[in-house]
């Protein structure tokens, strides 16, 4: 028999203004169940508190009812009261008599009925409450950064300061991502190598930081503080130890007019290469693909057709014959940082996209992308930053430059903004002026967005002082007219028909996800939205986190960014490791889902509505230890306790602690009105 | 006090409807916290249910409470896109609406259950929804058509409470 | 049914199942059979009297079917929906079952079961009518000739379920109420549910007692509304509750309207796709919501 303590507020005259409290203490002091009732002038005041724990000591209490106000205001208050007085403090419930009552209610009648049923209602649940402990999670205090971009790099960074671990996954042969790409950066043109470069060789040389270039993730079991993760480390055929980076392989390589992606297409590279003289680590990888020598062995050539990179190695370092490795790591807590491409905007494209093949990119040579625009800016670049078009190497003297290609345009497939565009084409329209004084920059714009810190202003001073002309207006078509490029516009401000002769155009085009997210949130377990953009937990109050506890994101993974937001989101997401990391174990409230496994069959309906992943199938097996079937798991430490399992369990076999089936029907019980 | 018990299942004069609220607790259980705040006056004949997320309600507690002579309800959560647990309120939206058309189907009133998104910072809202099916049911009128099914020996037991109440008056 | 008996046979005989389960003739129309020797395939049947959806037998509820060993079993297009539901929700992998599709032209009307066999609009079970799945894709083997569609009953389905709606509430209240009040919670209609697959149903569990036992009429509707929900984005339409229930209640009825619910808001119909998600369980950002405030 439950012997519960009911302890009604006045709150000075808030409740006892509208609420009969004694009468309320009268209809409550005969309830079954009830072993003790007492009214008090301010319950929450310290001789309140004092005057609960001495009843819960006096009386042997089971449980308490506080009538008073909101939860949301005092139930920590009091259930640390019931915790320093011997009581489970999941045995004290608030019953709402103030905010739901008091406050709301002028009959004085009227407010003590309802008190009266608000306070009996919790006094049927209390009753079948349960003591809980609170759940501990040991934490690996080690991180783990996906995709070393800015983003990543700076999550690193902050981590490996914090005096923790970090591990780094880069899918490519050297970290730094497009901004090692870009010449300079708005708002304020400062060189982009210059200040990156730093970054990635503090991460490198970082005692903290274990970096694995040329590496993905495979494979992610466990849960928040206790994830094991499989790292494969695709073969590179250079060995990392060996290798100092002296580049006489890149030398000595026969085959030398590969298109860089680096240079974006616009310069050449070795089969054995080294990305860009910065690369971080400075050592070559091998790309198969291209490597005479695995040419021939896939045409199964008795001999191998080459070898000279290998010949040229002083160190020995090159091994035709590595194959990927794996290594596994046990992590705590995961960043995603995996960044962004650009869209490509050729004829040919993935499902869901159109293309913009009426603009002529991919068979146009002088219509090119934002990056490669950057790629002939940038001072390292394979034109040494002059301004030259692709086709013929000639200084272009008219440029256009076109906003939104593939954003803003649901038709084609993308309906949101990519952000970035409008400013760096004030950028480029900016570097271009600035290069070719005489030359004359073109913009078609839809809108301009520059919300920014010194945003606006920097594209206003790409139009008012270096004189770039901003026409609003689509671009309908752009094709080759002899030596020069034919942009088809329409003006909407003159409501004109406009046609450019340019010498070469810049599309701005839309950022995409990273291919190869959508299976990498998979193993991750969190969602992606319908562009494959890394979903947040909360749009406004959770923007770092993911539905997945432990696992944070960064950068342009999560929607289109820019330099300052991605290293805001991955200082965000270091704050959040860190403060994961600053305990040794971490301590949740027991309100989680319980698998009752006598009755579970394992349908897993509760599994597909879980929003975090918090429900896996396990075998169950007879006592003689064969497996007999499976029921439905919830995993304690990333259950986050909605009990939207529970509702959906056509056979009632998960509770969600706290509020179980046993406390509502309880609660509703108690609201019976007739007989 | 007692009286509530007697007349409700009396005739529609004075008439006061019963009617239990089903709400989550970030959004609508926070949003009429917030309706107490600003003290705006609603009808009384409210009785809420604290629950984590919508995502929790489940069709069972409406028909219970029917059973129990309720002549109404209300079921509230967060709007959709602000679930504190980013989904459970599209899980219930679909659950609702699948209960909402049998239950029309089987013949009760839909005026009878409200569904609303109340938001935290709805406390207007939520006194509106309040007062709204109030009155909804007030029209209505008792559910008398619920009771009636009930078998005759009467098998609820009273809560303990609200005997006590009726013996103390 | 030749066709049937011969892969029946060749299943048994290659090992590849050890029991069939299919149809055989009796007094009443067809019955289920349960076939483990070769030579009794001979006694497979497949005609317009098969009504029963054996894949009830495949339902994990009933273990000591699945000890004779691995199933053979014959479906036709809604049984076989049956499966995908199962399937769907993890109570079978689709290596346990072999899965023997007949093409279907519809079944009888219970009570015609005895005597004709070829259809009309008289004597065709209603729910055949406009059945989307004659020929099941989920199966191992499709036999049997292609059928004509199923003639149209003297009144559809979907008929009464508009005649219904456009009743006022307090009749169909009426009506439903009754129709409830006669159940006597037998619970026949869960028993032969090939999807009613709780080993504990909601309806048997005590603390809370959700749902109260004896048959009255407050528990009968509760009764009756959890089980509808229940098989809410699930039900087949097997009609096999309504024709087993003894007091003859018409659980189609609930049934399609659930099926014409999912269908308008989510544009779900149940198939013989395992992979499609059920509707409960799932959802849409712009899902409809008019129902609320
Ligand atoms: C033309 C152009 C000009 C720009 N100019 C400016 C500017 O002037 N100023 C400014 O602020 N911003 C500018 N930006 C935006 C800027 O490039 C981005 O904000 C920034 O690069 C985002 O950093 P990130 O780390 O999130 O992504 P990224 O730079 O894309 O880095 C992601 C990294 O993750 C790696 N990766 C991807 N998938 C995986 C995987 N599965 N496993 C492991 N690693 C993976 C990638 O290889 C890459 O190294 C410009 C962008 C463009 C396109
Ligand atoms: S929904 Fe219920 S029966 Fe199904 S797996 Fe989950 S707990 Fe088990
Ligand atoms: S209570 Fe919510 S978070 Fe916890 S297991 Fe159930 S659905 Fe997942
Ligand atoms: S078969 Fe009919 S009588 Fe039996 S439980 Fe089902 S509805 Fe009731
Ligand atoms: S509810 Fe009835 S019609 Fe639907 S699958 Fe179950 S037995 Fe068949
Ligand atoms: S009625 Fe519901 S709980 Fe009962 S067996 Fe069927 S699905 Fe399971």
């Amino acid at each position: 028999m439950s012997r519960i303590g009911v302890f009604i507020c006045h709150c000075g005259e808030n409740i006892g203004r509208t609420v009969d409290c004694e009468a309320v203490t009268e209809a409550l002091k005969d309830h079954p169940g009830v072993a003790f009732t007492e009214d008090y002038k301010y319950m929450c005041s310290d001789p309140g508190q004092q005057l609960v724990k001495k009843a819960i000591e006096d009386n042997d209490l089971t449980g308490v009812v506080v009538a008073a106000c909101s939860p949301h205001m005092h139930e920590k208050t009091f259930r640390r009261a019931c915790d320093q007085a011997g009581l489970n403090k999941y045995m004290c419930e608030m019953a709402n008599i103030r905010e739901h009552c008091s406050w709301i209610h002028e009959d004085r009648g009227e407010a003590t009925e309802k008190a009266v049923d608000i306070t009996r209602t919790i006094v049927e649940k209390v009753k079948h409450n349960q003591p809980l402990e609170s759940i501990h999670i040991p934490v690996t205090k080690r991180a783990l950064v996906i995709g070393g971009g800015i983003a990543g790099i700076q999550a690193a960074l902050d981590i490996a300061d914090g005096g923790h671990e970090v591990v780094l996954v880069e899918k490519e042969a050297s970290i730094g991502g497009h901004m090692s790409q870009l010449s300079e950066t708005f708002p304020t043109l400062d060189c982009s190598q210059c200040i990156l470069t730093p970054r990635m060789v503090e991460a490198y040389q970082h005692p903290n930081i274990k970096l694995h270039t040329w590496s993905e993730v495979e494979k992610v079991d466990g849960y928040i503080g206790n994830f094991t993760v499989k790292i494969r480390k695709k073969a590179r055929s250079v060995n990392e130890d060996l290798c100092n980076g002296c580049g006489d392989c890149q030398e000595a390589c026969p085959a030398k007019r590969i298109p860089s992606e680096f240079e974006a297409g616009l310069g050449n590279r070795t089969a054995i290469y080294v990305p860009f003289p910065q690369a971080v680590p400075n050592i070559p990888v091998l790309d198969r693909q291209n490597c005479t020598l695995f040419k021939g062995r896939r045409k199964g050539l008795a001999k191998d057709a080459c070898g000279k990179c290998k010949e040229a190695c002083l160190k020995d370092a090159i091994d035709y014959d590595a194959e990927d490795t794996f290594i596994e790591e046990e992590i705590g807590a995961i960043v995603v940082a995996t960044g962004f491409q650009l869209y490509s905007i050729g004829r040919e494209q993935p499902e869901g996209l159109k293309g913009y093949g009426e603009y002529g990119y991919g068979e146009v040579p002088d219509v090119i992308d934002g990056l490669q625009f950057e790629r002939l800016a940038s001072a390292s670049g394979p034109t040494a930053g002059a301004i030259l078009r692709p086709s013929d190497g000639k200084e272009p003297k008219t440029v256009v430059f076109v906003h939104c290609v593939g954003s803003r345009d649901s038709e084609k497939g993308i309906s949101y903004c990519s952000k970035i565009c409008c400013m760096y084409n004030a950028k480029h329209a900016m570097l271009y002026k600035h290069k070719v004084h005489d030359g004359r920059a073109v913009a078609f714009y839809m809108d301009i967005r520059a919300a920014g810190k010194g945003y606006d202003e920097f594209s206003r001073r790409a139009i008012e002082e270096d004189g770039a002309e901003y026409i609003r207006g689509r671009v309908s078509r752009i094709f080759r007219d002899g030596d020069v490029v034919k942009v088809w516009g329409y003006d909407t401000l003159s409501q004109e028909q406009v046609v450019i002769d340019a010498d070469m155009v810049v599309l701005a085009t839309a950022m995409r996800p990273q291919d190869g997210v959508r299976e990498l949130a998979q193993k991750l377990s969190v969602s992606t939205d319908e562009h494959g953009f890394i979903n947040e937990a909360h749009p406004k109050l959770r923007p770092v986190e993911t539905n997945t506890a432990g696992v944070f994101v960064a950068g342009a993974c999560q929607a289109p960014r820019d330099i300052p937001d991605a290293v805001a989101m991955a200082s965000a997401t270091g704050a959040k490791v860190l403060s994961l990391f600053s305990a040794d174990e971490l301590e949740r409230e027991p309100a989680v889902a319980i698998v009752n496994e006598n009755t579970c069959i394992g349908c897993m309906n509760c599994a597909k509505v879980c929003a975090y992943g918090a429900i896996e199938q396990r075998e169950i097996c007879t006592v003689d230890g064969h497996v007999c079937g499976h029921v439905a798991y919830v995993n304690p430490g990333v259950c986050q306790g909605c009990g939207t399992c529970q509702a959906v369990c056509l056979s009632k076999s998960v509770e969600l602690q706290t509020f179980t089936d046993e406390q509502i029907f309880s609660e509703i019980n108690a609201l019976c009105y007739w007989e | 006090m007692s009286d509530a018990v007697d007349t409700s299942g009396a005739a529609a004069d004075g008439f006061e409807p019963r009617i239990t609220a089903f709400v989550c607790n970030w959004c609508t259980y926070t949003g009429a916290d917030l309706a107490g705040t600003s003290r705006l006056h609603m009808a009384s004949n409210v009785r809420i249910i604290r629950l984590p997320c919508t995502g929790r309600i489940d069709p069972l507690f409406i028909v219970k409470s029917f059973e129990r002579g309720a002549d109404g309800v209300i079921v509230s959560g967060c709007h959709p896109a602000d679930c504190h647990y980013t989904s459970g309120n599209y899980h219930a939206r679909r659950r609702f609406a699948v209960f909402h058309d049998l239950m029309e189907f089987v013949g009760v009133d839909p005026r009878r259950m409200t569904f609303s998104w109340v938001s935290a910072s709805e406390g207007a809202k939520w006194r509106d929804v309040v007062d709204e099916a109030v009155a909804n049911v007030r029209a209505l009128g008792p559910f008398e058509a619920y009771r009636a099914l009930a078998p005759e020996d009467a098998g609820v037991a009273a809560p303990a409470g609200a005997r006590v109440e009726a013996e103390a008056s | 049914m030749s066709e049937v008996r011969e892969v029946a046979r060749k299943l048994l005989t290659d090992g590849t199942v050890r029991v069939i389960v299919g149809w055989e003739d009796a007094r009443r129309g067809a019955r289920p059979v349960f076939v483990t020797d070769p030579a009794d395939t001979e006694r497979l049947i497949f005609d317009t009297r098969c009504v029963h959806n054996l894949v009830t037998y495949l339902n994990p509820r009933r273990d000591n079917v699945a000890e004779l060993g691995k199933i053979g079993l014959v479906v036709k297009g809604c049984d076989a929906k049956a499966v995908a539901g199962l399937l769907r929700e993890a109570q079978l992998t689709r290596d346990d079952v072999v899965l023997i599709g007949v093409r279907c032209g519809g079944v009888l009307e219970e009570a015609e079961l005895p005597k004709a066999a070829s259809l009309s609009p008289e004597n065709v079970a209603p729910r055949c009518y406009g059945c989307d799945n004659r020929e099941p894709e989920l199966v191992d083997h499709l036999l049997g000739e292609s059928q004509p569609e199923p003639p149209r009953p003297v009144m559809t389905i979907d008929e009464r379920v508009a005649a219904l709606d456009a009743q006022p509430l307090e009749e169909r209240w009426a009506f439903w109420t009754e129709q409830f009040s006669k159940c006597v919670r037998c619970y026949a209609c869960r028993q032969v549910c090939p999807l009613c697959v709780c080993e504990r149903c909601v309806a048997e569990k005590s603390r809370p007692q959700w749902i109260e036992a004896p048959p009255h009429p407050r528990g009968n509707l509760s009764w009756n509304i959890t089980r509808a929900l229940h098989l809410a984005g699930r039900c087949v339409d097997c009609g096999e509750c309504e024709r087993f229930c003894p007091v003859g209640i018409p659980l189609s009825l609930v049934n399609r309207k659930l099926q014409h619910i999912v269908a308008e808001r989510y544009g779900y119909t149940v198939s013989d796709d395992p992979e499609s998600p059920a509707p409960i369980g799932d959802y849409r950002l712009d899902d409809k919501q008019e129902f609320i405030k």
